[in-house]
């Protein structure tokens, strides 16, 4: 083989191989270094006899050469700062090599000059590291930049204030949340927060609301001057403005001086009895917890259990009673006669009690009763026949007015009252004491018989079969009014007799049978009178 | 030496070429198998790539073997004060171990990434090395002194005229049987014309060798032409390898890339 063979053989492997990839290179430059490959810009990046050198990757990577003179992000920390870049960011390793790659787990993102804390710790780089949060339009295009972000939160996150308030967000929330602004402190505001209030979630006082078509919360211009702007007056401004008056920021239950509290501004004044009673008689709960006070019922149990429900409705107590006391009452008498049980005579002095209140303890109102007994004992059950007073109405003897004032036709007893019987009170005969001593009636099983009732005090001088008859001498009118006829005995009235006293004759002797008149002379001689 | 040393030397050469590779091969596996972009994050980066402790140490190493092999080989086969230094099929197989082995180191160098015009030379080195293997099997059709000279066509006809002119006349077998014949009809043969069996393995050699004989000289001729296109591949390939393996050394010289220096 000639040498002509062999050196052309050599340039047609040297063509062969240059064409295939022209290029003393050991590799394919990545996409971002693509620009470099060539044999001509070897130096570009290399540099004699000193491999790749920091200086010739920042003289093209100016802003990290610009970010550490300013000592600004991770290149400029301790861990890189100094460092070659070629360290950690090799070539040559393909198109598709990716230049910057490193633990995104275990990266320390403090070493970049920010610490990520909380929800920032959780995100992925991308969330961050993205086109729409980087400003300067160097890195915007750049889609696998970490630079160009900023510190600041807004240049990340969309502020939800609106301008409102602070752009330092760290000044009230921390990186945990941004619902619970841990850091702000209410107390520095123009209104800190004090009792129940603290307790308050932000949201119930500063509303969501839309501001410039988006939904944010209204942290500033809200009017504090008084409570109703966020509360809303219960009292429909009744009470007034001043909620402070009453109450305090512990509880809209609890009012620190009742002294301050008009009741009469409230839909119920308070009046008579209801001045003295003590708040927790009627507001058993919370004092501003809602009571029904339309009717006294909704306090006031039914004292009267239900004796004046109709059809199951029962009328209020101010039917009846005043807020002054239960009692009196102003169920008044032209109310009484309303009833079916009209107030008349004696029981219009009748106390209420007298009826309805008969055992001296509770109230009865209901089924009364109209008859006299349903409320009178009947004294003369048992003593006087029904006959006369049928279905025992009082008032076939009795009246209203008066117990003693008797109107009874005594002829249908049988025994005519005539004379002094007419006028005597009828508990002369039929009242009388029996056999005991005790004072007991007697209107049955009575004698017609003078001696039944009357006491023979002729001592049985004028008996005739047993029985002395006082009606042959006495009329009904009076004892004295004798009708006696002396001229019907053994011994006529004539001569001086006539005119002479009747005990000038008939004097009173004593003797065992007791102290009479005598009337009856066995011996009718002259002698007898006359000596 | 002796034939027992020198088959120890030719295993030695398999064993060493072998263990490298197997080593090489175990130990990097994890880094050669990544693909290329993912190898710089491979903790042992700094190890296996080709600019690495290993990495570089393996292509310079496996350089100077190539260069040992190449030129003592050259030295002994061309210049004459080395010419009557060692047998030169020695010298051969020498040079074929180290260059294979220098081979070997190159590859595990190159961490298996084939581009730029490095890629020339690695490519070169490859069709060096396979041509090489082709050059020995080329060689060996060529009957050499054991000197290394080429035996010529009639010294080739003389030597297969004594061994037919043997088995003629010790054996009764001649020249048409050994063509037409298998074995196991000239073994029949054998038996009638009373002949021991301790001598079959002998007359076997003989035959064989005869035939071998008779092809070469049959292919004397083509196999001669061959080697000579061989030298078109081996010999120029090498000078490109050669002259690529400078660029890329100057390159990497050029750039500070030193190794260990």
């Amino acid at each position: 083989m000639n040498l002509n063979k062999i050196i052309s053989l050599f340039v047609l492997c040297i063509f062969f191989g240059t064409y295939a990839n022209a290029q003393i290179s050991p590799g394919e430059l990545c996409k971002a270094h693509e620009h470099l490959e060539g044999a001509s810009n070897c130096t570009q990046c290399h540099a004699f006899a000193n491999k790749v050198t920091r200086e010739k990757c920042l003289d093209c990577h100016k802003e990290i050469q610009a970010n550490i003179n300013a000592n600004k992000g991770y290149h400029a920390s301790s861990e890189v700062k100094g460092k070659n870049c070629a360290a950690c960011h090799n070539d040559h390793h393909g198109k598709n090599f990716q230049v910057i790659k490193f633990n995104k787990k275990t990266f320390d993102h403090a070493k970049a000059g920010f610490v990520l804390k909380g929800k920032h710790a959780k995100q992925e780089c991308k969330a961050c590291h993205k086109p729409e949060f980087i400003k300067d339009p160097k890195y915007k295009k750049k889609l696998t930049t970490y630079l160009g972000l900023n510190q600041t939160c807004l240049s990340c996150h969309d502020d939800y204030h609106q301008g409102k308030l602070s752009s330092k967000c760290t000044e009230c929330h921390n990186f945990d949340s941004w619902k619970n602004a841990e850091r702000f402190d209410h107390s520095k505001t123009k209104f800190p927060l004090l009792g129940k209030h603290i307790k308050v979630a932000c949201v119930d006082c500063h509303k969501v609301e839309i501001i410039n078509g988006k939904k944010a919360q209204k942290f500033t211009g809200l009017n504090f001057t008084n409570c109703t702007p966020c509360h809303k007056d219960v009292h429909d401004n009744k009470l007034g403005q001043n909620c402070k008056k009453c109450h305090t920021e512990e509880s809209f239950h609890f009012n620190k001086s009742m002294k301050a509290f008009d009741h009469d501004k409230t839909d119920f004044k308070l009046v008579g009895k209801h001045k003295l009673v003590d708040c927790k008689q009627c507001h058993k709960g919370e004092l501003t917890a809602p009571i029904k006070h339309n009717q006294c019922q909704s306090c006031h149990k039914d004292y009267h259990k239900g004796d004046f429900t109709k059809k199951g409705v029962t009328p209020d107590c101010d039917q009846c009673h005043t807020n002054d006391g239960f009692i009196p009452s102003t169920f008044t008498i032209e109310k009484h006669n309303k009833t079916k049980f009209k107030l008349e005579d004696a029981h219009l002095a009748s106390s209420c009690m007298a009826c309805h209140k008969k055992d001296n303890k509770n109230w009865s109102f209901k089924n009364m009763g109209t008859k006299c007994v349903d409320c009178h004992k009947n004294e003369h059950k048992g003593f006087i026949q029904e006959k006369f007073y049928p279905n025992e109405e009082c008032t076939a003897c009795h009246n209203a007015k008066n117990w003693k004032e008797i109107k009874f036709d005594h002829n249908k007893t049988g025994f005519k009252l005539e004379g002094e019987h007419a006028k005597t009170a009828c508990g002369e005969c039929h009242y009388g004491k029996n056999e005991l001593g005790v004072r007991t009636q007697k209107f049955q099983n009575l004698s017609q018989e003078c001696s039944s009732c009357h006491k023979d005090s002729h001592v049985g001088q004028f008996e005739v079969n047993g029985k002395t008859d006082c009606t042959r001498c006495h009329g009904f009118d009076k004892w004295e009014n004798s009708k006696y006829d002396h001229n019907t005995s053994r011994f006529k009235i004539d001569g001086k007799h006539i005119g002479v006293k009747c005990e000038e004759c008939h004097k009173p002797v004593m003797n065992e049978k007791g102290k009479y008149i005598e009337y009856k002379f066995d011996d009718i001689s002259c002698a007898r009178c006359h000596k | 030496m002796t034939k027992g040393l020198h088959r120890t030397s030719i295993v030695l050469y398999f064993i060493i070429i072998l263990a490298s590779m197997v080593l090489l091969a175990y130990y990097g596996q994890s880094y050669y198998r990544l693909p290329i972009s993912e190898r710089p994050f491979h903790p042992n980066y700094e190890l296996f790539k080709p600019s690495g402790l290993l990495g570089h140490g393996l292509g310079i190493i496996g350089t100077l073997i190539i260069l040992i092999g190449l030129f003592g080989y050259m030295a002994r086969k061309r210049m004459k004060i080395f010419a009557r230094v060692g047998v030169l099929k020695y010298w051969l197989e020498f040079h074929i171990f180290l260059c294979t082995l220098g081979t070997v180191f190159v590859l595990f160098h190159t961490t298996f990434k084939f581009g730029g015009i490095i890629s020339v030379g690695f490519w070169s080195l490859t069709i060096v090395w396979v041509s090489g293997v082709i050059g020995r099997f080329l060689y060996l059709q060529i009957p050499h002194t054991i000197e290394g000279r080429e035996l010529t066509l009639n010294e080739l006809k003389q030597r297969r005229d004594t061994l037919n002119e043997e088995l003629q006349n010790k054996y009764n077998i001649n020249f048409a049987e050994i063509k037409t014949s298998r074995f196991s009809q000239i073994k029949l043969k054998l038996l009638s014309n009373h002949i021991l069996n301790e001598e079959f393995s002998k007359i076997k050699r003989l035959i064989r060798k005869e035939k071998i004989l008779t092809t070469r000289i049959n292919n004397l001729d083509r196999v001669k032409r061959l080697f000579n296109y061989w030298h078109v591949a081996h010999l120029p390939f090498a000078l490109i390898m050669l002259i690529i393996m400078l660029i890329h050394v100057g390159v990497v010289l050029y750039f500070g890339y030193k190794w260990i220096f």
